[in-house]
């Protein structure tokens, strides 16, 4: 059956075959519309209703569950003539990998995506193609994560009245930072539940981290973004500030690398690297769907163009030269820094919100999407997950940028 | 546009308010502008920057004036607010208080209603009259946030308070006050005449209703003043005296013919009302120093049975007062009339079951709940104010409610018990007070409450309840679901087997029930004609209803909307005024007046209703049953049943809540 399903192009007889969006994006589908690019929607269950009713084509699907009947996405998508799948989120990677591995007749599609979800199987590959990355370990017990630990800092010949040279410890396949522990001492591995393991384990990168947010097309980079971190999972500077840029060379060099190791020809990317006191790269993860944090909602302030519109453009092979040159600006042509801060609230307990006067009256001061608390209750974060709200800030000067962020990363917004 | 919003950026102070103006402005029109399935990614936006709006009256009276707008561009698009006339007033309230962007949308909201109502935007299904009275009717039901004081929930978050707070007076400036007495009159009348023993909300009404301003219609002067007597100062000599302490001092000097006209006053408030005040409590305290029962009986309105009664029982019934009733305790005076009306005195097990109440050994479960109700310093015991509380739901027992909890049940059970065999009750009662269990049968094996967990409720229960409900019903709501639980999977509902060995042998054995699986209905007509055969006088052979029937009612809103399922028991069906059947019926959430839309509306005030009890007619109680109990041995001729009235009925039932389920 599959060698005689038609390539999708021509599937509904001249009309332009769909695109199927993998997840509830809203901002991805609105950027379709607004491209005249046609879509089908695949996300799970009780996001359909509300698309249905205001008449986009939905198909739903469990992402978590794979059977034997997994197959049936591909033939609901088929049915609508859908020419790829583009993924949106972290769970749908390997479902587009799969499905563009018979859509699009690319034979590796799958497995290339299964390498975006295994951390240990991603941090492998880029070390086998010359990337260089920190000592990783893929680990099944509590005893195991000590002796990493132990060895690590027998490595670094660290003595014991020093503090220890600190190792990171994540799931294999998660999102981000999602489950991400920071280990600074054996009692950090002790105290860890049980099903925290198996788990990866790396070595500690310090440094200036970064994030890429690289766009290509035809194996070729068409446009990429620096987001500077100024604090992991709080606050980030889009693009980079002066310091960083002048590693651009160097880091779009990393990137084509990067490109290169992971077979990436068509598409967006987004790497994370430390850049240490000597200069050196070195490579910590790369994703392939929309980042989080909120990058994409900077992006779109500092360059001007949608980039979730630009991710639909670069992941169909047969978007137009044209059209691309058209569509994204010179990298060095934007006016402005777009920054933001995610804010968490300080206390364990809180019952309103506090929002700075000062902060609103800034010139710097685009918007925030705080309200009340919905419960008293502070959580405990969970990876770089769960914040309250965003402030979003704009400006010509990115070190009043960082000034700002940083301020206001230690204000309590919430009483 | 942005090249405004960049100019006013320069100058500070009074510039912040424009510049959220102009904010508010653009994410409106960004939302108007959006294609409808991404309607919902710019809502946030335009509720934020409403939300800032809110902070001033000026920033609120500017989101007024955009809100002929919202329904267009789609603020409420998607979403529970969407369509104005399926708003429903009692959510308001709620959605004032509630946390994250909801507090901020349910205003929006209001403010949409507002313009609907002031004609800036005609809606087809909506009429501006009707804006007016849902308006109207959030006033009435959020007096406190128009006139109230601060609470601690309030002082607590401000900001969301100080918003709602400025909503209503919004709300109060445009539609104006007028007409609101009355309804907050007619609101509390319709509570009264349910007497519940739970009197909290209906005094927080009165006290709210002083407030409100601008009626001068005596007629509305006089009932007002009526229920702040009741709750009051309710003589000029009380008033004279300002407080209930010095109250009593006045009493100590007045004359026998002045004590009579005091005692013949709050007796009749009492009757008319029941409800009662710290001045009530201070006459009985005089009058009980030297032990007076005649003007006790006046005071407490008896008649001459209940005043036979108490002769009867005096020393008791003087001890009992003594100890029970008590400034903070002011509610309990109506249970004691009714209980000796009931003459439940000459019941030994009654008798006997108070006095062991008061002398009881108490848990420390059952001291606990006790305790944290009583005011500080009350100076009275956990054993009086348990007893206190027996006595009420014993002359009120359809005044016993379910409060916040999923516990319809043990407020049936209560309730019928208190009816039917108040010795058991009390039995019950005590067993939970002093060893924190209760034991039950069921199929032959004992469950004691101590020993299982569990429980409808999950332990979690809001004790804003009568005294004996906060110490039993955690009891009682745990062997039900101990009970349900062993009768589940049997392929029939387990109400069967459950109700009759909770509520006890008063219940029937046979139960059916619509079969309602996977959404379908089937057998529904075969159900309607049973119910007639077994409860319509006309069709049951004469086995009329003796005892209360625990039945099973599908709930919908005002619109026909299936909502969901409720217990209720039939306490009885009679002719009402005009010789119409009606099935008159205890709701355990204390509060009968519904709208069940289609017409049916259940009453509690005009049908020649006991006190506590709803009534619907026959064929609309019908039509919403699900469940009951019947014997076997007394169903009337099914098939007398006439074929219209079941066809009547079918057809209703499926227009309101059979639209939600497949008909098989």
């Amino acid at each position: 059956m599959e060698k005689n399903t038609p390539v999708a192009k021509s599937a509904r007889g001249g009309k332009r075959a769909p695109v199927a969006l993998l997840g509830y994006s809203l901002e991805t589908m609105e950027a379709a519309k607004e491209h005249n690019i046609p879509f089908v929607a695949v996300v799970p269950e009780g996001f359909d209703i509300a698309l249905k009713e205001d008449g986009v084509d939905v198909v739903t699907w469990d992402f978590y569950v794979h059977n034997q009947n997994s197959d049936r996405l591909y033939e609901k998508l088929v049915e609508r003539g859908v020419s790829h799948a583009v993924p949106l989120y972290e769970e749908t990677v390997e479902w587009a990998g799969s499905l563009n591995t018979r859509l699009l007749k690319d034979p590796r599609a799958f497995q290339r995506a299964l390498l975006f979800r295994d951390k240990a199987m991603m941090k492998r590959n880029a070390q086998m193609n010359g990337i260089r990355v920190g000592v990783f370990e893929e680990i099944r017990s509590r005893e195991e994560a000590l002796a990493f630990f132990e060895d690590i800092n027998e490595a670094r010949l660290r003595l014991q009245e020093e503090a220890p040279e600190p190792v990171h410890l994540k799931p294999l396949s998660a999102a981000g930072s999602v489950g991400h522990v920071f280990v600074r001492s054996r009692q950090d591995i002790t105290s860890l539940p049980d099903d925290a393991f198996p788990c990866l384990a790396e070595s500690h990168l310090a440094g200036q981290e970064f994030s890429v947010e690289a766009f290509i097309h035809k194996g070729k980079i068409e446009f990429m973004n620096i987001t500077e971190y100024v604090h992991l999972g709080y606050s980030q500077i889009v693009p980079e500030t002066p310091k960083l840029s002048k590693q651009r060379t160097k880091i779009r060099k990393a990137i084509e690398k990067l490109m290169k190791a992971f077979g990436i020809v068509n598409g967006m990317i987004h790497p994370e690297y430390f850049l240490d006191q000597e200069g050196e790269l070195h490579f910590g993860e790369v994703a392939a769907r929309v980042p989080g944090g909120h990058i994409f909602e900077l992006i779109q302030r500092a360059h001007g163009f949608n980039p979730y519109a630009a991710l639909l453009l670069c992941s169909d092979p047969n978007t137009s030269k044209t059209v691309l040159d058209r569509f994204f600006p010179k990298e060095k042509d934007h006016k402005i820094f777009a920054a933001n801060l995610m804010v968490y609230p300080r206390k364990p307990s809180v019952h309103q919100l506090q929002f700075p006067k000062e902060l609103e009256a800034h010139p710097y001061m685009d918007r925030h999407t705080m309200f009340e608390p919905v419960t008293a209750k502070v959580a405990e974060r969970v990876g770089f997950g769960n914040h309250y709200g965003t402030v979003f800030l704009a400006g010509e000067d990115p070190e009043t940028l960082r000034e700002l962020v940083q301020r206001y990363e230690e204000y309590d917004f919430y009483e | 546009m942005s090249d405004s919003l960049q100019g006013s950026f320069k100058t500070d102070s009074q510039v912040g308010v424009g510049r959220q103006e102009q904010a508010f402005l653009h994410a409106l029109e960004a939302l108007e502008q959006a294609t409808p399935f991404v309607k919902i990614k710019y809502q946030t936006e335009v509720i934020r920057r409403a939300t800032d709006l809110f902070e001033t009256d000026e920033g609120l009276q500017f989101v007024r004036g955009q809100a002929h707008r919202f329904d267009s561009a789609g603020v409420f698009h998607a979403g529970p607010w969407e369509h104005p006339d399926r708003l429903l007033p009692e959510l308001v309230g709620g959605g004032l208080r509630a946390e994250g962007q909801y507090s901020a949308l349910e205003m929006l909201s209001e403010l949409r209603v507002l313009a609907i109502a002031a004609g800036d935007s005609p809606h087809p299904r909506f009429s501006a009259e009707q804006a007016l009275g849902f308006l109207r009717t959030v006033m009435g039901l959020n007096l406190e946030l128009l006139y109230g004081s601060e609470t601690e929930e309030s002082r607590l978050r401000p900001k969301v308070y100080a918003r709602a707070r400025r909503l209503l007076a919004k709300i109060e400036q445009e539609v104006s006050s007028e007409g609101l007495l009355e309804q907050v009159l007619d609101d509390i009348d319709a509570r009264v005449a349910q007497r519940p023993i739970d009197v909290s909300l209906t005094l927080k009404m009165i006290d709210q209703a002083k407030s409100i301003q601008g009626d001068p219609d005596p007629r509305l002067a006089a009932r007002l003043e009526r229920y702040l007597k009741a709750t009051g100062p309710p003589t000029p000599l009380a008033k004279k005296a300002c407080s209930p302490g010095n109250y009593r001092n006045l009493l100590a000097n007045a004359t026998a013919h002045e004590i009579e006209n005091e005692a013949k006053v709050v007796g009749k408030l009492l009757t008319l009302t029941g409800l009662s005040s710290e001045y009530h409590v201070a006459f009985l305290q005089h009058v009980l120093k030297n032990d007076e029962t005649e003007v006790l009986a006046v005071a407490l309105d008896l008649t001459e049975v209940g005043q036979a009664h108490m002769e009867q029982y005096r020393e008791k019934v003087l001890e009992w007062m003594r100890l029970t009733i008590h400034p903070a305790t002011s509610w309990i005076i109506y249970g004691f009339q009714q209980m000796l009306e009931r003459m439940l005195l000459a019941r030994p097990e009654v008798s006997d079951g108070l006095t062991k109440l008061i002398n009881l050994d108490l848990c420390a479960t059952a001291q606990q709940v006790t305790k944290k109700h009583l005011p500080r310093g009350t100076g009275i015991t956990s054993n009086a104010a348990i007893a206190g509380g027996a006595i009420s739901i014993l002359g009120q027992p359809l005044g016993v409610g379910q409060g916040n909890n999923p516990t319809c049940q043990g407020a049936r059970a209560l309730s019928l018990w208190s009816l039917h065999d108040p010795g058991y009750l009390l039995q019950l009662l005590t067993s939970a007070a002093r060893d924190d269990t209760v034991e039950f049968m069921f199929e032959g094996s004992p469950i004691f409450s101590k020993d299982i967990g569990g429980g409808v409720a999950e332990g979690k229960f809001d004790l804003k309840l009568d005294p004996v409900s906060r110490i039993l019903v955690p009891h009682l709501d745990r062997i039900y679901d101990e009970m349900m639980r062993r009768a589940a999977l049997r392929g029939e509902d387990p109400h069967k087997w459950v109700n009759p060995a909770l509520y006890g042998r008063w219940v029937p054995n046979s139960l059916t029930s619509i079969n309602l699986v996977n959404q379908t209905v089937s057998g529904y007509e075969n159900f309607l004609r049973l119910f007639y055969a077994t409860h319509h006088p006309l069709y049951d052979g004469g086995h009329d209803l003796v005892y209360p029937n625990p039945v099973g009612l599908l709930i919908t809103n005002v619109h026909g909307v299936f909502l969901g399922y409720h217990a209720v028991s039939i306490q009885r069906v009679a002719k009402d005024e005009e010789g119409k059947i009606r099935v008159y019926f205890f709701n355990p959430n204390n509060e009968g007046r519904q709208n069940w839309g289609k017409g049916v509306e259940p009453s509690v005030v005009g049908h020649l209703e006991i006190p506590g009890e709803s009534s619907l007619p026959f064929e609309h109680f019908a039509a919403h049953i699900y469940a009951f109990h019947y014997n076997q041995m007394e169903v009337g001729d099914l098939q007398a049943v006439p074929t219209e009235i079941i066809h009547a009925g079918i057809t209703h039932a499926k227009e309101s809540w059979g639209q939600a389920f497949t008909w098989l």
